[in-house]
């Protein structure tokens, strides 16, 4: 009978080596194994003794220990585990098998943990993405309407405002006459409601935190009537009072505070993440509370006696418009879908009780002659 | 070639004494003071994608610096953090470094980027971790002082404290305790290394330092 052997690249511990480690060649003989290092120390562990484990920073390395386990040889070569199992003449095929075995339990072990470790994350971002946004719509109502004004004011600075109408202008008279029918229902009050009426053809109007109204007179020519505008200007003064300026802000801070508090650190890459998450995140408030200011809006007209209808009509006339006049494209790019809102405004008027609605006794014919001069 | 490491544990840094043909090569960057009969090339840290995925994952230089005497001279090299330094002898065997530990080498030792696994980038160790081999001494350094263990079983090192290891240990990610204590404990998540081998820890984490610093901004 000759003698079969194979060599590996490996190592052994041994406290009889100098710093109880060596790397070693390893052989697998017909008897068991042998491990030679470069010093010529030599190691040897019949098969009755092997005792096998799998492990190592790989996971692939075969350690075998003998039975005082004072000597541990170690290998990770590829061809290792097999060599063993054909050369031991199967003395460690059900160590072999059995290492497998506990190692592929490791690796469901692992998988089980991954899986529910990245759905517990995602659920708890979830939750606390929505337990953020209330704890901000809670923190904005219990701040004073003086931050309101403060930030109305900071951000008036930085609208063009060189084409304004005087106080004594006719169209100025009636949006501030129009504002007086629906201040008294509007939904906080202490609100300082204060107009500016912007001779230029932009097809748009604006509220800003505080109060302060912007109206330009593209959009009061295109109004059919003083309804429709009222229709327009219920819209902004929701947006007022339903503090949706300063949510937005708060939001987006607290966005960033949060993040901040979950990574430690908003670095390079991250940044980025957080401008664009925040960017969508606006974009989507945005539509929200537009959506919330035409039903604050459709409930002020409402209540103040004039038909709701009036706005949904509005934007009906925006929708055919929509395409050859591109000023319009101010007001319909930050606003939901026509289609959407005049349903909804619909819908609204559906579920409150009925009520004999008036028209505004407003000089509109000579606001509209005067801005056609 | 003499080596000393001076100034430990705080403020550790090699003084490496030269003779004319004596050459070691050291991280980007390291080299603190030298004597003028000392030159110095850089080249790639090991081939150009190898060097760019060494910095992208390894977190190591994209170049290494060879330092060679032409007389007798010495050189200082240092690392950014504070802490301490240590020198393994390789003869033939690997050792794994986590990223950002290598500091400088002899020129006979090989300089590789090993795939360290999903397991240990959970545990915050890195997705990529340093692999020496060959023969020859190895300083690597530390944040805050160094300590080793030879493991035999299991061991339990909290995340961001491992520095080296040998590849016969393995390392596996786990939690502290509880789910609630792990997470309200401050422990979080621990690396769990098994097997059989010498690891190299430190006794500050960079992970701790940078919690310490944002709480007191």
């Amino acid at each position: 009978m000759h003698d079969v052997s194979q060599d590996f690249f490996g190592g052994v511990f041994s406290d009889k080596i100098e710093g109880g480690r060596a790397a070693a060649k390893i052989s697998i003989n017909s008897y068991g194994l042998v491990a030679e290092t470069l010093e010529e120390e030599r190691f040897e562990i019949p098969f009755g003794e092997c005792q096998l484990d799998k492990g190592g920073a790989s996971g692939r390395m075969i350690f075998c220990r003998n039975s005082d386990r004072s000597i541990t040889l170690f290998c990770e070569e590829r061809g290792f585990p097999k060599a063993l199992e054909t050369l031991s003449t199967g003395a460690l095929s059900g160590q072999l098998r059995a290492i497998q075995l506990k190692q592929r339990g490791h690796e469901k072990t692992f998988l089980f943990w991954l899986t529910v470790g990245s759905v517990m994350t995602l659920i708890a971002g979830v939750i606390g993405y929505y337990a953020l946004i209330a704890a901000t719509q809670a923190a904005v109502a219990a701040l004073p309407i003086s931050i309101d004004e403060n930030i109305g004011s900071v951000a008036i600075k930085s609208v063009d405002l060189h084409a304004r109408l005087d106080a004594g202008h006719v169209a100025t008279k009636l949006v501030n006459d129009i504002v007086k029918e629906l201040e008294p229902h509007s939904a906080i009050k202490g609100l300082n409601f204060r107009v500016m009426v912007v001779d230029e053809p932009t097809v748009n109007a604006f509220a800003l935190p505080g109060g302060q109204i912007v109206v330009y007179t593209g959009l009061i020519k295109k109004a059919k009537s003083a309804e429709q505008l009222a229709g327009v200007i219920a819209h902004e003064m929701a947006h007022a009072t339903l503090r949706h300026g300063l949510k937005g802000v708060g939001q987006s801070l607290g966005i960033i505070a949060a993040i901040q508090l979950v990574t430690g650190d908003v670095g390079g890459l991250l940044a980025l993440s957080t401008q664009l998450a925040q960017e969508s995140i606006l974009t989507s408030y945005s539509r929200k509370s537009e959506t919330e200011a035409d039903l604050e809006g459709a409930r002020m007209l409402h209540e103040a006696g004039i038909d709701p209808k009036n706005m949904a009509d509005f934007f009906q006339m925006l929708e055919k418009l929509e395409g050859d006049i591109p000023d319009l494209l101010a007001w319909i790019s930050t606003h939901p879908q026509h289609a959407d809102r005049i349903a909804r405004i619909e819908d609204y008027q559906k579920q409150i009780p009925q009520k004999p609605y008036r028209l505004l006794e407003l000089p509109w014919e000579e606001v509209q002659n005067q801005l056609a001069n | 070639m003499e080596v000393t490491i001076r100034n430990a544990p705080s403020f550790a840094n090699l003084l490496v004494n030269l003779d004319p043909g004596d050459r070691i090569v050291a991280e980007a960057d390291a080299m603190a003071s030298m004597s003028s009969g000392v030159e110095m090339t850089t080249r790639w840290n090991g081939g150009v994608f190898r060097a760019i995925a060494r910095r992208l994952f390894g977190g190591e230089s994209i170049f290494v610096n060879e330092f060679k005497a032409t007389q007798p001279g010495h050189i200082v090299i240092t690392q950014p953090f504070p802490g301490d330094m240590a020198c393994i002898e390789l003869k033939g065997n690997t050792m794994f470094l986590q990223p950002g530990a290598y500091i400088a080498s002899e020129p006979q030792v090989t300089l590789g980027l090993g795939w360290a696994g999903i397991r240990s980038f959970i545990s915050g160790e890195g997705l990529f971790r340093m692999k020496v081999s060959g023969y020859g001494r190895v300083w690597f350094g530390a944040y805050g002082a160094i300590f080793t263990r030879e493991v035999v079983g299991e061991y339990i090192v909290d995340t961001g404290h491992l520095v080296a290891y040998e590849p016969t240990i393995g390392i596996r990610v786990g939690m502290a305790g509880g789910i609630f204590s792990s997470f309200f404990g401050g422990e979080g998540l621990i690396t769990r290394v098994n097997g059989q081998g010498k690891i190299y820890m430190q006794s500050r984490s960079f992970e701790g330092l940078a919690a310490w610093t944002n709480a007191h901004l």
